[in-house]
């Protein structure tokens, strides 16, 4: 082979190469693939349900409280009602037997 | 009139009985003392081998009827008292200094109180199993609810021989009378007059101590953890039993002033409230 030959082979090669790289660089492999549009409309459904939910949660969280509050109230109520009256109690001026402290 | 005087449970107890120093009377009174000595066996969180402290160690456990009945009973009073009444301040009280017996504690001088510790964690009773659950870091204290509960059984054992008077401390339970039972007040000495029933007293002029400049005391408030401090300086019940009458004594004492007095007669239980300022009041039909 004569050293012409060898110098076109090698512009070709070359010119083969730069295609190539070129053909590499427009697919631009770097960015995300395009997204399926039913995909992102599901993403975007699952973000909004996720904010419902939130919300959602919340409401009962506060009814729960309050639901929790007003049971506590009842159960109080009734548990004074059904608590027998406390015995008979006067003020004296005797001697004490004994003396209340903190205990 | 026969008087017993002994220690238990971290403070002076008392067994009077009105009777004639008989064998039956005799006996009667080393049977309520056994009681007290069984129940403090049982429910001391300075024991290392009571059920109670087994039971906090372990954190579940199979127990027995009578703690299965008091720990019902205290998340009852938790309840009923919307959290002012709560047997889980256990860590709060030792985080406050209270980590061993009174006596102890009065000794050795050493306080190492910190921050706030958070209450009313949950307790879950299994009553058929007799089994009770304790949630992760969570331990019961059922100081003076066991020592009121002590004095009604003392009580009741010592009913049989005659009219009675049993002093757990100051949680204080009768049986026949009428008995003059002293209540402290900021003007001297009062003296309530008292049949079938009992008088129990919470207050931070007794199991106190200082640090750093700041008062700490035995009486917490589950909903900061720390001591509390609601004006008032000490609360006497009278209710028909002693564990009742120290649950209400309290809670009356967290509710602060001027609630305490308001509930006090709204709810119709006679009580006697000292305040910071020196003030006594007498509410709930007392007189």
């Amino acid at each position: 082979m004569t050293d012409h030959v060898v110098r076109l082979y090698a512009a070709a090669a070359a010119l083969v190469a730069f295609f190539l790289a070129w053909a590499g660089i427009a697919a631009r492999p770097w960015s995300p693939p395009p997204r399926d549009p039913q995909l992102a409309a599901l993403d975007r459904q699952e973000q909004r349900l996720r904010r419902d939910l939130g919300l959602a949660q919340q409401v009962v969280d506060r009814r729960w409280a309050a639901y929790r509050a007003t049971l506590a109230g009842q159960r109080a109520a009734a548990a004074v009602a059904a608590r027998p009256p406390a015995p008979p109690v006067r003020v004296v001026t005797l001697p004490p037997v004994a003396t209340t402290r903190s205990s | 009139m026969l008087r017993r005087r002994f220690h238990a449970m971290g403070t002076e107890m008392e067994l009077v009985l009105d009777a004639s120093p008989g064998l039956e009377a005799l006996r009667a009174i080393a049977a309520a003392e056994q009681e007290i000595r069984r129940l403090e066996r049982l429910l001391s969180r300075f024991d290392r081998g009571s059920e109670l402290s087994r039971l906090n160690a372990r954190g579940a456990m199979e127990v027995g009827a009578e703690l299965l009945a008091l720990v019902e009973l205290a998340l009852a009073a938790r309840e009923q008292t919307g959290g002012r009444f709560d047997p889980t301040v256990h860590d709060a009280l030792v985080t406050a200094g209270y980590d061993r017996s009174f006596d102890r504690l009065e000794a050795d001088g050493r306080h190492e109180p910190s921050g706030p510790v958070r209450c009313g964690g949950g307790v879950h009773v299994e009553a058929a199993a007799s089994r009770i659950s304790l949630e992760p870091g969570v331990r019961l204290d059922l100081g003076g609810l066991a020592k009121g509960y002590a004095a009604d059984r003392a009580a009741a054992i010592l009913e049989d021989a005659g009219d009675c008077l049993v002093d757990a401390g100051g949680d204080i339970a009768v049986c026949g009378g009428p008995w003059p039972i002293g209540v402290e007040t900021a003007g001297g000495m009062l003296t309530l007059e008292l049949a079938d029933g009992a008088i129990a007293t919470s207050g931070r002029d007794r199991r106190r101590w200082m640090h750093n400049g700041a008062e700490q005391h035995h009486l917490i408030d589950p909903s900061t953890g720390r001591p509390a401090a609601g004006g008032l300086l000490r609360v006497t019940v009278v209710a028909t039993r002693a564990a009742e009458a120290e649950v209400l004594a309290k809670e009356l004492f967290l509710a602060g002033v001027p609630a305490a007095a308001l509930q006090a007669d709204t709810r119709g239980l006679p009580a006697v409230l000292v305040t910071d300022a020196g003030e006594t009041l007498l509410a709930g039909g007392l007189a």
